[in-house]
């Protein structure tokens, strides 16, 4: 008997759902202002400045983790340093993408979870690393207390990073 | 020296002009100078540095820092050669500097930082500071020797108020020199400590304004080298520049005090003098119908 007729006799049985990997289309996005590019497909490798804002380059990433256009999010390499600050995030985070890049993760955002220390790091590396799941963690900015805002952790690129996009509180 | 103008460094970097223009206001990078026109010139350098920086980028800001961190190398190169008594490899260090650059960039951006960091590594009574400092002096007279004869009607008689070479303000008044003699003015450069005879030199020189540089020779020396250089030339502008901190916080009725950047000494210096002589050619205008008036009734007397 085929599988496709074992299927048909076990009715209640429903195939495990695809992973990520197979179902997420991927997301072309600006880096600053989260604006998706009007066309299609990916665009070359010296055309990747946003045409809206001007001000950010054209990022992919999977259908879960793309930010909204005005979305709060950043971009951080392998070493935890920040690569990009969106417009929304650099109000979230009252801090200024020029004075952000190339400074360690930590110096705007620390975990809000006890052990978060060390998810956030491992989050941040294996999504810089390409890893396709997304991951959730729990953060506050770096000078405030009392606060947890959501974000979820994914791969991004090119060159291969981590995107960190913090829940939008409206959600 | 391969300048752009806006439209075409736009698009080597297959953005809009007036992204470009945006980037310059966010990022203050790529950093144009200006054509006589006025009109945006980018070396082609920076450019193309950005644009390779731009493909292997998460962001503008860290393209703009990668680009960035590629041009200061030329910093570290000649930092690099002068603390190992290298002259060769320094004149390369600045060949490589002036490929990317103007002139006034490579010396303000490339030469005059890596002095400081010598003078801050080693202090200023080292060996390898008497050797950067004495390299510093050759390399900024070679380029002034190489400047066009002067095209502007603007005569600077500089009194000299540093030490010696050794002095760190000495390559600051060596470039401030050289940015006016290419910016087409005649300049003169005279220590300080030579007031005799002045007057022939002035004479020679027909200056319309005084610069007073460097913050070594004490205020009473200073003060008579320019009561020599007014006897003979009579009252001029005069403008102070790196007499340290404290003359600067000074009060001073007459005398401009010029920014620490040598560039911009150097335009501060040109606005100087022809506001000078500006005043003059109204001032003469003003005078000169009294003065027929007064010719016509001595005439009829």
């Amino acid at each position: 008997m085929t599988v496709s007729g074992q299927m048909a006799r076990r009715g209640a049985l429903a195939l495990v759902p695809r992973s990520n990997e197979e179902t997420e289309q991927p997301i072309w996005f600006c880096g600053h202002c989260g604006e998706r590019p009007a066309l299609s497909g990916a665009p070359a490798l010296d055309a990747r400045v946003c045409q809206s804002c001007g001000l950010g380059l054209l990022l992919e990433t999977g259908a879960n983790a793309a930010p909204k256009p005005g979305g709060a999010f950043l971009v951080l390499d392998r070493s935890l340093s920040v690569c990009a600050v969106s417009s929304g995030a650099e109000t979230l985070l009252a801090t200024a993408e020029t004075e952000a890049v190339n400074h360690h993760v930590t110096e705007l955002l620390v975990p809000a979870e006890s052990e978060g220390g060390r998810h956030l790091a491992s989050a941040v590396t294996w999504a810089a690393r390409g890893e396709e799941e997304f991951r959730d963690v729990f953060v506050r900015p770096a000078n405030l207390f009392g606060v947890r805002i959501r974000a979820r952790i994914a791969r991004c690129g090119p060159p291969q990073a981590a995107l960190l996009v913090f829940e939008d509180p409206q959600r | 020296m391969r300048y752009l103008k806006t439209s075409e460094a736009a698009t080597l970097l297959n953005v809009s002009p007036n992204t470009l223009r945006a980037w310059e206001r966010r990022f203050g990078f790529p950093k144009p100078q200006r054509s006589p026109g006025r009109h945006r010139l980018f070396t082609h350098g920076e450019v193309a540095s950005l644009r390779d920086a731009l493909q292997e980028g998460l962001s503008i800001s860290s393209a703009v820092s990668r680009a960035r961190e590629g041009l200061a190398t030329d910093t570290n190169s000649l930092t690099g050669a002068l603390v190992s008594y290298e002259s060769e490899r320094a004149d390369g260090a600045m060949e490589s500097a002036l490929a990317l650059r103007s002139l006034e960039r490579s010396v303000e951006e490339v030469l005059l930082p890596s002095l400081e960091e010598i003078v801050r590594r080693q202090s200023v009574d080292s060996a390898a500071w008497a050797f950067a400092a004495h390299w510093a002096a050759d390399w900024l007279g070679r380029a002034r020797r190489l400047a066009p004869s002067p095209v502007r009607p603007i005569s600077i008689v500089l009194g000299d108020a540093s030490r010696d070479e050794l002095d760190p303000d000495a390559a600051w008044i060596r470039a401030l020199e050289l940015f006016c003699v290419r910016a087409g003015a005649n300049v003169l450069s005279l220590s300080v400590r030579g007031v005799a005879g002045i007057g022939d030199a002035v004479a020679v020189h027909h200056p319309n304004l005084v610069v007073i540089a460097g913050g070594h020779a004490a205020d009473d020396a200073v003060a008579r080298w320019a009561y020599a250089v007014r006897l003979a030339a009579g009252a001029l502008p005069v403008a102070v520049y790196r007499r340290g901190p404290q003359r600067v916080r000074m009060r001073t009725t007459g005398t401009s005090v010029l920014p620490g950047r040598a560039s911009e000494a150097q335009l501060r210096l040109l606005e100087l003098a022809e506001t000078d002589q500006r005043g003059r050619a109204t001032r003469v205008g003003m005078e000169s119908p009294q003065r027929i008036q007064s010719d016509r009734r001595s005439a009829s007397m």
